[in-house]
C-alpha cells in the first residue's frame, strides 16, 4: 500500500526543489556564458558538496541526539514560517501587488553585471565565475536542504530522509537537464504556481507537526492532514480572488 | 592572546553568520515569524483542549496569512487613496 504521507512529501519536496533549482540554474547559465564553463561548475559543484556534507552530518546527528517532540516543535515552526513567507509572496504576485518573478530578467541583470566585472585569473581559474556559481547554488540549495531535513526527520523515521533527498535530486537533476537542453533561463516555469502549491504543502505540514510537537491532538491522526490540506487551499483560493479584486479596483482608482 | 585583526575577523563573521539566519528565517516578513511563535505559544497553552487546540492554531494561521496579505497591500491603497 502506498503511504498517503510519504507520497505528499516526495511532491512537497521535490516541488520546492524544482523552484529552487530553478533560479540556482539562472545564476549558473550567466556566470557559465559570459565568464565561462569550466570555474561556473567548479563552483556548483563545490557548493553541492558542502551541500551534501550538511545533510549527511545534520542529518545523521539529528536523528541520533534530538528528541523527536524537539525536533517537530523546531522543524513545524521554521517549515510554516517558510510556507507562509512563499504563500504570502506567491499570493501577491498571483493578485498583481507584486511583480512577477521574472528568471529572463534576472537572468539578463546578471550577465550585464558579469560582463562588466573583471575577475581575477588565478591559473586556469576565474575567480568571479567560482564565487557567483558557488554562492548562487550554496544560497538557493540551503533552503531545500532545511526542507530535505525537515520533511526527512519529522517522522521520526530515517528512511524518510531518503525519500526527501531522492525528491529533491530527482527534481535538480530534471530541472538541470530542461536546463542543458534549451541552455537559457527556464521562462516557462509555472513558478508562481508552483510556490502557491509548495507554500501550501509547507504550511500545512509545519502546523501539523508544530502541533504535534507540543502535544495538540489532530483529530483523525495523520489524515487530517488532508483536511488541512483543503482549509488552507480555499483560503488561498479567497484571499487570492478577494485581493485580486482589491488591486482591479486600486488600478482603476489610479487612473 | 589572539590579535585585534583575529578578533574582528571572527566578529564579522559570526556578524554575517546572524545575519544570512536572520535574513533566512525572518527576511522582509518579521510579522510571519513573530505570528508563527505566537501561534506556537497559544497551542502549547491549549494542548490539553482536543478541540479548542486545533481550532484556534487553524484560525491564528489564517488570520496570520489575511494580515501578512493585508500589510504587504497597505503601501499600494494608501497611494491609490491620496
Amino acid at each position: 500500500m502506498i503511504d498517503q504521507n510519504a507520497v505528499l512529501l516526495f511532491i512537497t519536496v521535490a516541488l520546492a526543489s524544482a523552484v529552487e533549482a530553478t533560479e540556482a540554474l539562472t545564476i549558473i547559465l550567466a556566470s557559465g556564458i559570459t565568464r565561462g564553463w569550466r570555474s561556473t561548475f567548479e563552483g556548483a559543484l563545490l557548493a553541492l558538496a558542502c551541500l551534501a556534507v550538511i545533510v549527511g552530518v545534520a542529518g545523521t546527528a539529528l536523528i541520533y541526539y534530538v528528541p523527536l517532540y524537539a525536533l517537530r516543535i523546531v522543524v513545524g515552526t521554521l517549515l510554516l514560517i517558510f510556507g507562509l513567507q512563499w504563500l504570502t509572496k506567491a499570493i501577491l504576485r498571483q493578485t498583481g501587488f507584486k511583480a512577477p518573478h521574472d528568471e529572463r530578467d534576472i537572468y539578463d541583470k546578471q550577465v550585464a553585471t558579469l560582463s562588466k566585472e573583471k575577475g581575477i585569473l588565478r591559473g586556469q581559474r576565474d575567480s568571479l565565475a567560482f564565487a557567483i556559481s558557488f554562492k548562487g547554488v550554496l544560497l538557493e540549495g540551503m533552503e531545500v536542504i532545511m526542507i530535505v531535513i525537515s520533511f526527512g526527520l519529522a517522522n521520526g523515521s530515517q528512511g524518510q530522509l531518503g525519500t526527501a533527498a531522492l525528491a529533491a535530486l530527482a527534481a535538480v537533476a530534471v530541472m538541470t537537464a530542461i536546463g542543458a537542453v534549451v541552455a537559457k533561463p527556464l521562462t516557462k516555469v509555472p513558478e508562481n504556481y508552483m510556490k502557491l502549491g509548495v507554500g501550501n504543502l509547507l504550511t500545512v505540514f509545519g502546523l501539523f507537526w508544530m502541533g504535534e510537537g507540543v502535544g495538540v491532538q489532530w483529530p483523525l491522526g495523520d489524515i487530517f492532514l488532508l483536511v488541512l490540506l483543503a482549509i488552507i487551499f480555499l483560503a488561498t483560493l479567497g484571499l487570492t480572488a478577494y485581493f485580486k479584486r482589491v488591486h482591479e479596483s486600486l488600478t482603476e482608482v489610479e487612473q | 592572546m589572539p590579535s585585534g585583526k583575529t578578533l574582528n575577523a571572527v566578529w564579522k563573521g559570526v556578524k554575517s553568520f546572524f545575519k544570512f539566519w536572520k535574513d533566512f528565517l525572518v527576511g522582509d516578513s518579521p510579522v510571519l515569524a513573530l505570528g508563527v511563535i505566537i501561534i506556537l505559544c497559544v497551542a502549547y497553552l491549549l494542548r490539553g483542549s482536543a478541540v479548542l487546540a486545533p481550532a484556534s492554531t487553524i484560525i491564528l494561521v489564517l488570520v496570520l496569512i489575511t494580515f501578512a496579505v493585508w500589510q504587504k497591500t497597505k503601501a499600494r491603497r494608501r497611494h491609490a487613496h491620496n
